[in-house]
Order: C-alpha cells, then structure tokens, then sequence
C-alpha cells in the first residue's frame, strides 16, 4: 500500500453525458501515434453495454487473492478511431453538397455507442450516465499481473503509472484489469492508460477531467486528508462507494450513486415507494453500499427539505468549484514554464 | 554446433534468409520445449497458462555462420498461422531470439542470475529489421540495451518462418553483452514464440535448460 492515496468521487446524480472530461483528457494525452481509439476517460449510457463493449463481462480482477486472466478487449471492442472526409468538407470547396462521412466500412460499434437507450420500459425507462477513468487500485490487478514490473504504483500518492522503457506490450495487465481500462498502442507497442494527470498534479493542479466538467461532478483529493472532499464523501458520509468491488482490485474512484427521477405507478401517478432505477442494478454496480449510499443521499435531501442542512449535500452542490480539488486548485494558467519544466512549481 | 567461416560474405547477404551463403553451413535440428508453468513470474500467467500448451513450434532447423565480423544465426520453423502483427489486440506478433551467457557461470534456464547475465538478441515479425538486443539477470527482469547492434531479417515462404538474426561478434560496449572470438567455442540457446497462441514474454519454446555449444570456424 502506498503512504498516500490520491482518489476522485463522481457524483452521477450530476454527470450530464456532456463527454467535456472525454475530450479534455484526449486533447491533453491521447493525440500521439497509436493513440486514435484510445479514451482513458470514457462516459457510458447505463445500463449499457460500454467500452469496451460488455467490458463487465471480460473477466479479470482478483479472485481468492489472486489475480485472474480476462479476455483482451479488441479494438473493435472498445471502437475503432473512424477516420471522416475532413479535407473534402472543410478544404475541398464542397462544403455545400458534401457531408462528413466515416470513411470505410460502416462501424457497428464505437466508444459510445449504446447512448442514451438505458433500459426499463415506458413510463419508467431510466438512464444515468457513468463516466470511467482507471481507478488507480489500492490492489491493482495490472501490478499483479506483470512479469516486468513495469507497473509502478507510486508510492507518494498512489498513482498507478506503466512505465513505457520496461513494458514489452505483453498485455498480461489488459487481461487483469477488471475494469478493462487499458489500451495496446500498436504504434509504439506499449500498452497505455490514464495517469492521474500525474504531471498536473505534481504542479498542484487537478486533473483535466474535473477542472473541465461543467457539471461539477468531480471531486480530487487525498483520502486521508480529512478536510477534503474524497474524506468527507468516501469515509465521513459514506455517499461515494467503488465500482464493482467484488472484482477485488479496491478501486480510487468513487460514485455517488444516482437517486433517479421518480416513479410512476399502474395509474399514472408518482410513487415515491420504490425507486425507478431497480434495486438491483444499483447492487450490480455498487453492491450493498450502494444501495446504503442512497439511503443516505434520501435522508439528507428530506433534511433540507424540512428546512435543515446538509453537509454533504452542500458539498456535492459544489458551490465552490475551486474546493472541489482537495488542494489541487491552483489554475495552470499561473505555472510558468522554461525548457526544464515548470520553473515555479507547486 | 559449428558457424562457418563465410569469408568475403558480406553481412547484408548472411541477413538474407534466402541467400546462397546460407548452403554451405550444416543445419541442426533441436526439439524445443515449453517454459516451465511454475517458472512464470506472476500467478496471473500461471494460472491462466495451467491448462494451455506453452510453446506452440516443437522443433527448429539452426545454421550459424559469421564473416570475421559479424556471425549470423538462420533459424527455421513450420508454422501453418505466421502471425505478424498484434492484431486486434488478441494476438501477438512471432519472435525468435538467440540467447547467450554474458558471464560464464549464467544459467540459460532463468535467463541469466542476479550478476550473471545473460545477453539475447530479438527479433519480432512486426519491428521491420530493427532488432533489440536485451541482458538479463532473472526472469523478468530483460532490459533493451539497445536497438542498433542487432539485425534481423525473417522471410515467411511455404508455411515456414526463416529467420535471421546477426550482430558483430565483438561490439564496444559496457553493458553485458557477449563478445565472441573467431576460432572459439561459444554457448547459445533459442527461443521462439507462437503469437497465435498468444505466446510473449516468458511464453515461449525454447531450446532447453542446457546451453548449446557454438564453434566459431577460424579463419583459413
Ligand atoms: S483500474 Fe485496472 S489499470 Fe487501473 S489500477 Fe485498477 S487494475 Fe490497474
Ligand atoms: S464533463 Fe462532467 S458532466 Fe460532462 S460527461 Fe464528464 S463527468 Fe459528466
């Protein structure tokens, strides 16, 4: 285990689908070669089928503490980087008459595919959204499973990194991964994932995925750090709960489970009796502390209803976006920069 | 097994699997076998490998030759499904590697010991000649020494792979590699994987637990 634990909490009673935090960790990280289908953060539509697509099904994670093989998601599974007739539409003069097209074969799947469907049935259809990043495991399958040690969880802060000059693009940590959160660079042959924003964070500045959600669903910070976010949600109010815990790894990401719009009952009418999104997909995901966290999440909504207050729903509002980020506050805007690095650091 | 002195062939003929050169020197046949399941360094590879088959190529044909310079291996194998590429992320591409002690004492079986190291010479169907040269003191604990040392060249003709791999029989340089003497023994050892069968790393088909003797022909 590491001294120090960085974690993220998502409130998925917030996550608009926008896919902001998708494209601001593209733009940031995953431009290079060998990269194009790569999305370390991906926002699915649940329930759904994800990326990679059935990715709860592929197996991986730890099973009587040992780690355990999985399929290798293809990259038709997670969904091919499609490539579009830009020259033709923006510089070929036939703006007019020509559409962006995917060239190729027509796709049958892609990185957010299955968005928007969700599942139930009219009047009580449902769908929420779930934003993935690698949860930067306390027990990380990838770790477990690599015979090069090329796997280094940092010991400052947690953070799962793959070192690129000792990976030999094996795979072994793709099989692992319960949360199929890595990505095989055929250009470099190297495999690939989300780093935290680690050199952000060394700067003292939040990850790109939640400085730029405009929903405020992100909160960073240390766990231990008792007046932070990720304390006060994880430990304190017990709100924010992992994914998928059986899989064993003892994820660094948590979610605020979403309440749901009401339900209607047989005569058209809201029934505030039992929940729309069933029970049981709640535990599918979260297990039984889901189901806990939600019951807190109703308490303390009728607390502020009668007129109390709440701590934790003020800190899920977010009022202050700049609390949000455990301390990672500063804006990178002030970070200025030599050809050494940054010259005032953190 | 001996590697013939090709005097006046130059080392982009001995790189080329099909040239003529490649007549004269007497070709050996080894068995391969599969690495040993206890000897993978993870549980995950372990346990996911109990019920495979480890080392898909069950026998090799092997020629050595050098030129004075630079020696050369010609290694040849039937595979009926070349795998050349990483695919779809499922498979993997082909490789072969010449192992050789850096130190006396090293083990080829571990792949070298804590300060024996061993030094391997790599090719993979999908790195377009370049070869890696590796050391080794353990499993899993290969590093790239460099990418410029080693060449390589593999040809697949008629449901088999010919594969060369060369380099300078003495290189400067001060990591652990080996460096070899014209007119001396040497010790070798093989290695291929089977990228269909999702071989890589320590999955693999190797000549054995016993290094093989290399005579280098002295020049006439
Ligand atoms: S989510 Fe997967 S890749 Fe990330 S630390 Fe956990 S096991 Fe490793
Ligand atoms: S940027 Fe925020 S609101 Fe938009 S998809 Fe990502 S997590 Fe959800």
């Amino acid at each position: 285990m590491s001294k120090r634990q960085l974690a993220m909490a998502m409130d998925l009673n917030k996550c608009i689908g926008c896919q902001t935090c998708t494209i601001a960790c593209k733009t940031l990280w995953t431009r290079d070669e060998g990269m194009d289908y790569m999305w370390w953060n991906s926002v699915n539509t649940q329930p759904g089928l994800g990326t990679p697509r059935n990715w709860e099904n592929m197996g991986g994670g730890f099973k009587d503490g040992v780690a355990q093989a999985g399929q290798l998601p293809t990259k038709a599974d997670f969904g091919e980087a499609w490539q579009y007739n830009h020259e033709e539409v923006f510089y070929g003069g036939k703006g007019q008459n020509v559409h962006l097209q995917i060239q190729g074969e027509t796709p049958n799947w892609g990185p957010n595919w299955d968005e928007d469907q969700g599942g139930g049935t009219y009047p009580n259809s449902y769908f929420f959204y779930l934003p993935r990043i690698c949860n930067h495991c306390t027990n990380p399958a990838c770790v477990a499973a690599c015979p090069r040690k090329a796997i280094e969880k940092r010991e400052e802060d947690g953070i799962v990194l793959i070192n690129e000059d000792r990976c030999r693009g094996y795979r072994f940590c793709m099989e692992a991964c319960p949360y199929k959160k890595i990505y095989f660079n055929h250009s470099k042959g190297v495999s690939q994932k989300c780093i935290f924003c680690y050199p952000r964070i060394e700067q003292g500045v939040a990850n790109a995925c939640a400085r730029q959600c405009p929903g405020r669903v992100r909160f960073v910070g240390y766990r231990d750090d008792e007046n932070g976010p990720i304390y006060k949600l994880v430990e304190k109010w017990k709100v924010a709960v992992p994914l998928h815990p059986e899989y064993g790894t003892d994820p660094n990401v948590f979610y605020v489970p979403p309440t749901g719009p009401l339900r209607f009952d047989e005569n058209g009418n809201l029934d505030p009796t039992s929940p729309r999104i069933p029970e049981d997909y709640i535990r599918h995901l979260f297990g039984q502390p889901g189901i806990e966290a939600l019951a807190i999440m109703l308490e303390e909504r009728e607390k502020v209803r009668k007129g109390g207050k709440s701590e934790v729903l003020d800190i899920l509002i977010a009022y202050k976006w700049s609390e949000m980020f455990g301390g990672f506050d500063r804006d990178p805007a002030t970070i200025e920069w030599d050809n050494n690095g940054p010259i005032n650091k953190a | 097994m001996k590697a013939n002195y090709l005097a006046g062939v130059d080392t982009a003929t001995l790189l080329d699997p099909k040239s003529n050169a490649w007549n004269q020197p007497k070709a050996e046949t080894f068995k391969l076998m599969g690495t040993p399941l206890g000897m993978q360094p993870t549980e995950l590879i372990r346990s996911s490998w109990a019920k495979k088959k480890i080392g898909q190529v069950e026998s090799i044909k092997v020629q050595a030759a050098h030129n004075g310079e630079t020696i050369a291996f010609r290694i040849e194998w039937a595979t009926k499904a070349p795998s050349m590429t990483n695919g779809d992320n499922s498979i993997f591409p082909d490789g072969a590697a010449v192992a050789l002690p850096a130190d006396a004492r090293a083990p080829v079986i571990t792949m070298g010991a804590q300060g024996m190291p061993i030094n391997a010479w790599y090719w993979r169907a999908n790195d377009g000649g370049h070869g890696r040269q590796l050391s080794a003191e353990g499993i899993g604990t290969s590093e790239t020494l460099d990418m410029e040392f080693v060449k390589t060249n593999g040809v697949y003709e008629n449901g088999h792979w010919s594969v060369v791999i060369a380099r300078a029989l003495k290189i400067e340089s001060k990591k652990p590699v080996a460096q070899l003497e014209v007119g001396q023994d040497a010790k070798f050892g093989v290695a291929i994987w089977d990228g269909k069968n999702q071989e890589r790393g320590g999955i693999k088909a190797f000549t054995g637990g016993a290094w093989l003797d290399l005579s280098l022909e002295a020049g006439k």
